[in-house]
């Protein structure tokens, strides 16, 4: 049987950090995205405050 | 973002979209709509030809239009994945039948034109909605003149113009004549704390230090920019290390923080400049001024289709239009069992407790997934046989205006060619990028590379993810360097660019010649235990312990006080919620008495020994009597909160009885009858950043103190007192806040601002009388009268506990005081030391919503470790690999703040042995070991001599 996973909806920085996560602890992961890649707003972002680290 | 897109236990599907939802919490059948690419992404192999050659230019969503695309593209070079699509609104063959230059430009077969949507439904236990935000489109606002006047942008816009990977590569241009604009404005509230329906009501939390951040940023790309200026309500800089980065800001004479909201913006035709109309707030002046760029910090609101969404998985909105969190104090759950909130979607948030929230929506989500683990084999790749000669890959990044601005890349691409034992040499963009790792891996293959070095930026976030891609190629993670070409050469070396070119060979020369000595390295294994310890039985220790334990962990909650709950256990009413402290404490201890928490009050920790898995903590409680008892973990969750500041002596605390502060108003607001001195006063006045933002010691914002002022100033008003609040910036940010405070103001509370160098007197006699307050917009003074005074009280370190777990855990404290997390971005919850996890006002203050969320953070990541049986440990250790050569002295003992060095005797004599689980590998023994017994695995004496004396050589 297979198993029961886990669905994530957006593929920003809130739901990547739970999609691996959920994929550390053994566990599948479906992470939907709505755009061509995942990354949302903080991968249109420069820098990020306050410790200037790159948003990538 | 990449290890996302490779990791074998997510499927990403992108270009996707939820359909339908049937079923509940445990078992829910989703459908997901798969758009069509028109492309097939596993023949797909991103090489770009496709976009270069496509005919059609389109404005780019992702450049929020300051740049364009083709019809067949990527967002941006960094997406995951690394494949194409085509847009079919704008492309030519579906326009017009006829075209298909990419389809016959592509290497590989990769173009479906006639691919249809598709339909996948997936099985799953609970759900996440993590759909986060976007940005306000200010249009409506016409005073401000946007998508009239090109040089009015808004805050993403700007994002993208100071951006590598933007239209411009990050060189800052204004859109009308492309010139480099040297006077800039920032307007903060456009769209957000609106009191008409053009805008929103709520603040939009992160605007204002965005602002503060590109102010920086932008003299960082263009130095020559003259003035900034940013027109501000309230600078609302609350969050851990925001108050640092503001003075920063401020400090720097050509950027002005103008107090003051923009009535119009009008362009002049002719030259293009804008012209500012604007109150003084500060003087009541009313002024004009010019600048070439306006930037309008737009508003964050609910992603489009959130309404849509919502009525998919039947959960519901709250009155923003975001998602509604069940109760404020349960921040992850949605109004649907199974179904959990986190970023931005369930409420604003910056993208610290984003991440934190992430980890949180985890845990709560594997409630809903017993016996659902799957077991996954371990990667299998051939190994590369790294016996023989080394042959050195050297990958040089360009990362755009970050490196190439000041570097020339190329230059060093050419110079590493000829570096001894180096074969191969490519620099690319972004050499992070999700197509290069690949070609990373296809190149070490086909060079038969055995050492590889990147020149690129800081170790410290992308070492990792080129030490797993180098794995992926069968070459042990440890054979690989970096060279920090970018915060140690381009950022520091910006006005030098040739002196910088030279550094950069410099810096890359000295990787090279350590990748010659490198060794490869095995982690090592060690059992996990799975119990998990929480220290601090507050709200955020017992939010962490109440649903490790539910979900079966074994956890002990020690907690100093004879009782548990904190300062929750004295507070009234909460913020937007329907319960008081006392309410949630009860509910919250009725909850952990139905799971098997063992509970210690009255204890205190003595003494930390072991490693992580390996715990062994040495714990004293005082009941009766002194009772030591002995302890194992495999985690350690630190959650001791804060203290609040003792304003003895200050505003006249401790000489007037009638000047209390807000935690002891909150505790006679539960009385029957509010009275101070037996008597109900009848003017009460409120003092903020009583103990915060000072100008030295304690410079950080409290965060809470503004909302729960606001919060007792509506009880006092709704009881007939007269309120006056006294504030510097009113920082009440969060869902709920800025209603709260137009409530307030409503019941006729006044809130008046005081300036930092002119604070409030606090005047009486024997008696209190009146607060005393200058109001420069009036070129007065004016006097309050008071018959009470309530002093809001910053948070502040709980020095004597901070220093002794700091001292036995091993974890480092800010120049705060706080605790530090391991990186405010990628590690929010955890620390510097492997297996001990923070939460809660320890780390930083907090409302109580955010210390709940981040708890459930911390604990989800040691529900990660407290599940396996084993975990790895890096292999960067010391170690005693000349026992002959030990002449037993003790250096190494004696230095070690980890403990990990002991003598052992054998036959006689006594050499010394470094426990390597408890070796972090900093190297200090081996540094002073006289006799050179100690090795740092690594960073061994001939890898760092001989960088050295390649640091020295002259060409």
């Amino acid at each position: 049987m297979t198993k029961k996973g886990a669905l994530v909806i957006g593929g920003g920085v809130a739901g990547i950090q739970a999609a691996l996560d959920l994929a550390n602890a053994d566990f599948q992961v479906y992470l939907v995205e709505r755009s061509p890649t995942i990354g949302g707003r903080m991968a249109q972002l420069d820098k990020t405050f306050p410790t200037m680290d790159c948003a990538i | 973002m990449l290890d996302a897109g490779r990791h074998p236990n997510i499927k990403v599907l992108t270009y996707s979209e939820v359909a339908a939802v049937e079923g509940k919490a445990g078992d829910f059948r989703v459908t997901v709509k798969r758009k069509p690419r028109y492309v097939d992404v596993d023949k797909c192999t991103g090489c770009g030809i496709c976009w270069e050659k496509c005919p059609k230019k389109v404005s780019s969503e992702f450049d929020h239009g300051t740049g364009l695309r083709k019809a067949i593209y990527i967002p941006f070079a960094q997406a995951v994945p690394k494949r194409p699509v085509i847009d079919r609104e704008n492309c030519i063959y579906f326009e017009k039948g006829k075209c298909q230059v990419c389809k016959k430009f592509c290497l590989s077969d990769a173009i479906l034109f006639e691919q249809k949507e598709d339909m996948e439904t997936v099985n799953v236990g609970s759900i996440i909605v993590a759909t986060g935000f976007e940005e306000y489109n200010p249009k409506i606002l016409s005073c401000f003149g946007y998508s009239i006047y090109e040089d009015v942008v808004t805050g993403l816009e700007f994002e993208r113009l100071l951006n590598a990977s933007g239209p411009t590569g990050g060189h800052i241009r204004r859109p009308s004549d492309k010139k480099l604009p040297k006077t800039l404005a920032f307007i903060q509230c456009v769209g957000s704390r609106s009191n008409d329906n053009k805008g929103v009501p709520y603040c939009s939390y992160f605007c204002c230090m965005n602002a503060v951040k590109n102010s920086i940023m932008a003299k960082v790309h263009e130095p020559e920019i003259e003035k900034i200026y940013i027109f501000y309500h309230d600078l609302r800089a609350f969050g851990k290390g925001y108050e640092d980065l503001y003075l920063k800001a401020k400090a720097d004479p050509s950027v002005v923080f103008y107090h003051g909201k923009p009535s119009k913006i009008i362009e002049d035709p002719i030259t293009k400049d804008l012209w500012i109309a604007v109150e003084n707030m500060d003087n009541g002046q009313v002024e004009r001024i010019r600048v070439d760029l306006a930037i309008l910090s737009s508003a964050a609101v609910p992603s489009a289709g959130t309404k849509e969404l919502s009525q998919i998985l039947g959960i519901e909105l709250d009155q923003s239009g975001f998602f509604k969190v069940k109760e404020v104090n349960s921040p992850l759950e949605s109004t649907k069992e199974g179904i959990y909130l986190c970023g931005c979607a369930g409420g604003l948030k910056d993208i610290t407790d984003s991440v934190a929230f992430g980890s949180a929506s985890a845990l709560k989500v594997s409630s809903h997934l017993k016996g659902q683990k799957i077991k996954r084999e371990p990667l299998k790749v051939e190994q590369i046989d790294t016996s023989g000669e080394p042959r050195i890959g050297v990958f040089v990044c360009h990362c755009g205006i970050n490196i190439a601005g000041v570097v020339d890349v190329s230059a060093v691409e050419e110079y590493a060619k000829g570096l001894p034992d180096v074969v191969f040499v490519m620099k690319d963009l972004f050499v992070c990028s999700d197509g290069t790792q690949r070609l990373l891996q296809d190149k070490i293959k086909e060079h038969k590379l055995n050492r590889v070095v990147v020149a690129a930026c800081t170790p410290r976030t992308h070492e990792p993810i080129f030490q797993e891609t180098c794995q992926r190629a069968g070459l042990n993670p440890y054979l690989f360097e970096m060279a920090n070409i970018r915060d140690q050469c381009s950022w520091v070396h910006a006005s030098e660019p040739e002196e910088a070119t030279s550094k950069a060979k410099d810096l890359t020369r000295m990787a090279v010649t350590k990748a010659r000595r490198l060794q490869p390295l095995e982690s090592r294994e060690v059992e996990m235990n799975s119990k998990i310890l929480v220290i601090g039985g507050g709200i955020s220790g017992i939010s962490a312990a109440l649903d490790l334990s539910s979900q079966g962990y074994k956890v002990t909650l020690v907690e100093k006080e004879k009782s548990l709950g904190g300062r929750l256990a004295s507070l009234g009413n909460l913020s937007f919620s329907t319960m008081s402290g006392k309410e949630l404490l009860k509910k919250k201890l009725d909850e952990l008495s139905l799971n098997k928490v063992k509970i210690l009050t009255s204890t205190e920790v003595k003494k930390v020994d072991g490693f992580v898995g390996n715990f062994e903590v040495t714990l004293e409680t005082k009941d009766d009597k002194k009772k030591s008892s002995k302890q194992k973990a495999g985690t350690i969750i630190l959650a001791i909160g804060s203290d609040l500041f003792n304003p003895e002596g200050k505003y006249g605390y401790g000489k007037f009885p009638e000047v209390i502060t807000n935690l002891e108003v909150e505790k006679l607001l539960q009385e029957k009858e509010f009275k101070i001195k037996d008597k109900k006063p009848e003017q009460a006045v409120f003092i903020q950043c009583v103990g915060s933002r000072e100008k030295e010691g304690r410079k950080y914002c409290s965060r809470y103190c503004c909302q729960v002022a606001i919060k007792q100033a509506i009880t006092l008003a709704e009881n007939g007192i007269k309120v006056t609040v006294l504030y510097r910036d009113l920082r009440s940010f969060n869902p709920g806040a800025e209603e709260a405070y137009r409530k307030a103001r409503g019941l006729g509370v006044l809130f008046l601002r005081y300036d930092e160098d002119n604070p409030p007197e606090v005047l009486g006699e024997d008696k209190l009388k009146m607060v005393k307050l200058s109001q420069p917009l009036l070129k007065t003074e004016v006097e309050i009268p008071a018959d009470i005074v309530i002093l809001s009280v910053g948070m502040v370190p709980r020095e004597k506990d901070f220093v002794h777990l700091q001292e036995l855990l091993k974890v480092p404290r800010g120049l705060d005081g706080f605790f530090m997390e391991r990186h405010s971005k990628l590690g929010p919850v955890e620390t510097n030391t492997e297996g001990i996890f923070i939460c809660g006002c320890a780390q930083s203050p907090k409302l109580i919503p955010e210390s709940i969320g981040q708890a459930l953070g911390a604990a989800g990541k040691a529900a990660i470790l407290a599940s396996r049986d084993k975990i790895r440990l890096a292999p960067i250790v010391c170690q005693v690999v000349e026992p002959s050569l030990c002449r037993a002295c003790g250096t190494c003992v004696k230095i070690c703040e980890f403990h990990a060095p002991s003598l052992e005797e054998k036959d006689g004599i006594y050499i010394a042995r470094i426990n390597e689980a408890l070796c972090k590998g900093c190297g200090t023994c081996a540094a002073l070991c006289p006799t050179s017994a100690i090795t740092a695995f690594h960073f061994t004496d001939e890898q760092i001599e001989e960088m050295v004396e390649s640091c020295l050589l002259f060409e």
